[in-house]
């Protein structure tokens, strides 16, 4: 005969508690580790657009960033950007340069592949399409969400990269070419992988699809 | 040695990264914004502590009272407003640096433009009475680094007279004053028979600063600027057809 041992108030107490500790740990790795669980991922055929030939849809690791482009204000940095986006070169390219709260940059189609990235380079790759001249002359307000393309110290250096800001930067106007604006999921942009203590990104977040909406 | 490496390697994992617009820019540190200049698009930056540029670090400028920001802002911004903003984009400048002792190897210096990087530093503790002239001889060697083949120095050699030899450079020389002449005899000022360069923008200066009944008077009165004054003018019309002189101001 086997004795049936009753637990005590006090072992049932340990028994509950390290149930409650075991599902708190599991959460907190889970909500910690996730690090897109609480942003918000928009769906762009939710959405009306009133150009929707100049709407581009990034997908980033925690969702879509939706942005539009203007062909007005730079015709050529924006054709650029549209052949690049339709050749779905942009896929798998690393934001290789991410300031927090700040900037966060990607393009680089020679270094910063995902299955061929190059840390020692990156940042200095080429599309193969050659440079083309910066667009600077017309108004344009590099507010919070502008996406423009990133160039050299010299003018006339733009190619394939790009970069979108996280905060006004007025300096910017007149430097750098404009392409666009983000519409929808900048808190997106935010959650993509920085360092604090380099703006180059050791195993970086990757575009997952960058596409036109039509 | 490797105590040392060990403790580098520990201030820069506890050190975040801080970016600096400014830096990135213009890759000058400690700079802060002061005003965009809504006009002509120039943007004002001032030093918020001393910086060292140059590959040797030899140039040195510091930092100084916002007082003194606030007081030398106004007239470096109204002389500057006598370019506009297409102009200030043929000559390649962007950024007015405000700091304070500015330096170049020990030795003083008013203002240092850098047409490659779109910047123009000025001391803004110069000499108050040739301030407001520094500011448009800085700006002449800006359009003149940038349009060298149109400020031919070969021809501009050839309005002195034949007698006279300027300096190997505008620092092997004891002529440095930069008072105007009251007996001009082909030169605004002594600094102007340092170099070609510099004499170039001391007229430049003096055609921007004068007032057209004291230009023309000079003029009048001696030949070789006449020719110098016109020289600087043509050649500033080829460049920039809309450019404006002090007259028309």
């Amino acid at each position: 005969m086997i004795k049936k041992i009753k637990a005590t108030l006090f072992e049932k107490i340990i028994f509950v508690f390290l149930i409650i500790l075991a599902s708190v740990t599991l959460g907190s790795y889970y909500i910690i580790k996730n690090k897109c669980l609480f942003v918000k991922n928009h769906n762009p055929e939710n959405i009306n657009f009133e150009k929707p030939e100049n709407i581009v849809i990034l997908n980033a690791p925690c969702g879509n960033v939706i942005i539009e482009l203007y062909p007005n204000v730079s015709p050529k940095g924006v054709e650029r950007f549209k052949t690049l986006i339709k050749s779905g070169l942009y896929d798998d390219v690393a934001f290789h340069r991410v300031i927090k709260d700040k900037l966060v940059q990607a393009g680089d189609l020679e270094f910063g592949k995902k299955n061929s990235i190059n840390y020692g380079k990156i940042g200095t790759g080429k599309s193969g399409l050659g440079t083309i001249r910066s667009e600077v002359d017309n108004d344009f307000s590099f507010t919070k969400g502008s996406v423009g393309l990133a160039r050299t110290f010299k003018n006339d250096t733009e190619d394939s990269q790009f970069f979108i800001i996280l905060q006004d930067e007025p300096l910017f106007e007149g430097e750098y070419t404009p392409v666009g604006k983000v519409l929808y999921g900048l808190e997106i942009l935010k959650k993509i992988k920085y360092q604090r203590h380099s703006e180059y990104i050791l195993r970086p977040d990757f575009i997952n699809s960058f596409r036109m909406l039509n | 040695m490797k105590l040392f490496k060990v403790i580098l390697l520990i201030i820069f994992f506890i050190t975040p990264l801080k970016a600096n617009t400014i830096y990135n820019l213009i890759k000058i540190p400690n700079l802060e914004l002061y005003q965009i200049d809504k006009k002509n698009q120039l943007r004002y930056l001032y030093a918020s502590s001393s910086f060292r540029l140059g590959v040797k670090k030899n140039i040195v400028c510091m930092n100084s009272t916002k007082e003194d920001y606030n007081k030398k802002f106004d007239l470096i911004s109204y002389n500057l407003n006598k370019y506009s903003k297409d102009f200030l984009k043929k000559i390649n400048l962007r950024y007015v640096v405000m700091c304070e002792n500015l330096s170049i190897s020990g030795i003083n210096t008013a203002g240092i433009p850098d047409n490659i990087m779109k910047t123009l530093i000025l001391d803004i503790k110069f000499n108050e009475k040739y301030f407001k002239r520094t500011i448009h001889h800085e700006v002449f060697h800006l359009i003149n680094d940038s349009f060298k083949e149109i400020f031919n120095e070969d021809e501009w050699v050839k309005f002195n007279n034949k007698n006279f030899k300027y300096a190997d450079c505008s620092t092997c020389t004891k002529k440095l004053g930069l008072n105007t002449y009251t007996n001009t005899n082909g030169f605004f000022t002594e600094y102007s028979q340092s170099t070609p360069s510099e004499d170039m923008a001391e007229t430049f200066s003096h055609i921007m600063t004068l007032s057209p009944k004291k230009l023309k008077e000079i003029n009048d009165a001696d030949n070789i600027l006449k020719n110098k004054v016109e020289f600087i003018k043509y050649r500033l019309l080829k460049i920039y057809k809309d450019f404006k002189f002090s007259e028309e101001f």
